[in-house]
């Protein structure tokens, strides 16, 4: 019989020693694969909202001017200047409603906001719509404006209404909150430029907003691999002792195998096998329950859309591979020393 | 081929213990032929189980040559080894040592090289276990585990049986149909064995009795 049957019936044997061993594997894996798996989500998510950003600079209010909205006169003023074109307004905005303070976001591209229920034009979140009773087909005063919903978007835990940019400016006189553009010149100088001429706001490139999100990004995931990190030594630890306690125990049988002629290549093989073994099950245990851990959190935290982003192969792959690679380098030392083994001496051990 | 299944030339094996040197096997000759069936005796400590274990390359002698089928065994690798206990030596122990995680088949087909399952059932039949065969040892009478043993010593057509007191778990009754097995086994299919045992009826069994004393034989007889 080949050692590697032996190996299998060694696991099978020990069912809950095995389990227990595999178990810091499987914790280890799954937390791999949920905080790296939220952070490829988070990432991908930045990358997204990185991708929207095809403009030069953004132009938004100083906050030190306490008020978040431009004046239309700031707003034409900007949108004269000859170096900048394909502008894009932003108004945001809040007010209550029945005592609620609901965000108001001016929306240019409607597939920005996911899952709408009905047509675009005004919509509210489901916590809106929750929170103040409000469906489709209501109206709602905006500034002495009566507005008519027109559709209800997905669940976010805040309350919010996104009305076209173009009705948002409507009820708010046309004030913007930012606006987006595209710059003839160097984005650097343009941003020079234009706090020179106009008051109270504030200019980043394109570059300085993705450098920000990076940088935060970055951070995240140094963070969170840490974490991951600590989480998968501690599992290999778990294996070494246990594979290191299992070759004690066995002692007298790795002795006998040795006396009717296995070899100690065999022996460090089987033994090599089985860690690598309980490695492999227990990782791939551990994704299921990771995969399981990212659905639930996703859901939780309404961050679905990103569910397959949140799982990506070689993610997966990797922490299979890497959690059967380390316990391979697990069962090493127990291998060795069990060859190392006295035949003698081990089967006078009881 | 080599007429002798077993030689040693002035072999010695010492154990240091602090400043203490135990000399186990003290200068031993002796010579077993292919076919034949010796009992070894002697008092506790007299180095009767060194002899097996140097014999069946448990374990180095200190000093001294060791032959099996001709072959030096210490000139071999330790892959060489393996292989040389594997195909030519079929070890029987008093604690009979099976693995409980195993079937009694799977345990005889252990050291196979080649599987070969009707081989195993063949024998276990022949040592009357064929009801056994899937059951596990822990379930097993030890005169059945010792059979089960003894078959699997036997798997791979060995040159010679080291048995260490394969009796010395066992009832007279069991320990008798044991040494019974042996025997038929020495005379029916010529396996050489050497068997050490403290008792005079299991010893009986064999062709000569050689007496061990302080690590060596006593009535040298070869
Ligand atoms: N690993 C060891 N370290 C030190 N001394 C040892 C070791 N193994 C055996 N000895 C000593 O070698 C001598 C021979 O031991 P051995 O086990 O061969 O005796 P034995 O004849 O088989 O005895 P028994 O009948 O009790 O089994 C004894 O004095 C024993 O104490
Ligand atoms: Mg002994």
């Amino acid at each position: 019989m080949n050692l590697y049957k032996l190996a299998f019936k060694n696991i099978r044997r020990k069912k809950l020693r095995s389990a227990l061993t595999a178990l810091g594997i499987i914790i280890g894996a799954a937390t791999i694969v949920i905080l790296l798996g939220i952070g490829a989500g988070a990432t991908s998510e930045v990358q997204e909202q990185m991708n929207q950003y095809m403009y030069d600079v953004v132009i938004t209010p100083t906050s030190s001017s306490g008020n978040l909205l431009m004046e239309p006169q700031t707003v034409s003023k900007i949108k004269n200047m000859s170096y900048l074109y394909d502008f894009r307004e932003v108004t945001v905005f809040s007010q209550d409603i029945n005592n609620t303070k609901v965000n108001f976001e001016g929306v240019n591209d409607w597939k920005e906001i996911k899952d709408i229920n009905g047509t675009t034009g005004v919509v509210i979140n489901k916590d809106t719509s929750d929170k103040l009773g409000l469906h489709i087909g209501d109206k709602i005063t905006v500034n002495d404006q009566q507005l008519t919903i027109t559709g209800i978007s997905k669940p976010e835990q805040s309350v919010y209404v996104y009305l076209d940019q173009k009705i948002a400016e409507n009820v708010t006189g046309n004030k913007v909150s930012a606006i987006y553009a595209r710059s003839h010149d160097n984005p650097n100088s343009t941003v020079d430029e234009v706090q020179k001429q106009v008051n109270d706001v504030s200019v980043v490139t394109k570059s300085d907003k993705v450098a920000d999100l990076q940088e935060t990004n970055n951070q995240a995931m140094l963070f969170i691999g840490i974490i991951a990190g600590i989480a998968l030594v501690v599992g290999v630890i778990s294996v070494v002792n246990t594979m290191m306690m299992s070759v004690m125990e066995r002692t007298k049988e790795l002795g006998v195998l040795k006396a009717i002629g296995f070899t100690n290549w065999e022996l460090k093989g089987s033994i090599l096998f089985e860690s690598g073994l309980i490695g492999f099950l227990g990782s791939i245990l551990g994704v299921i329950l990771g995969i399981v851990g990212i659905i639930v959190f996703a859901n939780m935290l309404h961050f679905t859309d990103y569910i397959p982003q949140m799982m990506p192969l070689w993610l997966i792959g990797g922490v299979i591979i890497g959690s059967t690679l380390l316990c391979l380098l697990a069962g090493l030392y127990p291998a060795i020393s069990a060859s190392r083994l006295n035949v003698v001496e081990a089967l006078r051990n009881e | 081929m080599n007429n002798n299944v077993l030689e040693f030339e002035n072999v010695s094996k010492t154990y240091k213990m602090g400043d203490e040197t135990i000399k186990a096997l003290d200068g031993l000759n002796v010579t077993i032929k292919r076919g034949s069936f010796k009992a070894v005796m002697g008092p506790s400590g007299s180095g009767k189980s060194t002899f097996l274990h140097v014999a069946g390359i448990l374990d180095m002698p200190t000093k001294g040559i060791i032959k099996i089928n001709g072959k030096e065994t210490q000139k071999l690798s330790s892959k060489e080894q393996a292989k040389l206990r594997r195909n030519e030596i079929g070890f029987i122990f008093q604690r009979f040592n099976l693995m409980s995680q195993l079937t009694v088949l799977e345990n005889v087909m252990l050291p196979m090289i080649e599987e070969d399952t009707n081989k195993a059932l063949e024998l276990l039949n022949k040592m009357g276990l064929s009801s056994k065969a899937d059951k596990y040892p822990g379930h097993l009478s030890g005169g059945e585990q010792q059979r089960v043993a003894i078959a699997r010593a036997l798997i791979n057509d060995p040159s010679i049986i080291l048995a260490d007191e394969p009796t010395g778990e066992l009832d007279t009754k069991n320990a008798n149909s044991i040494m019974q097995i042996l025997k038929d086994l020495n005379q029916k299919d010529g396996v050489s064995i050497v068997v050490v045992t403290h008792n005079q009826a299991s010893a009986d069994y064999a062709d000569e009795i050689l007496h061990m004393s302080d690590g060596n034989f006593v009535d040298n007889a070869n």
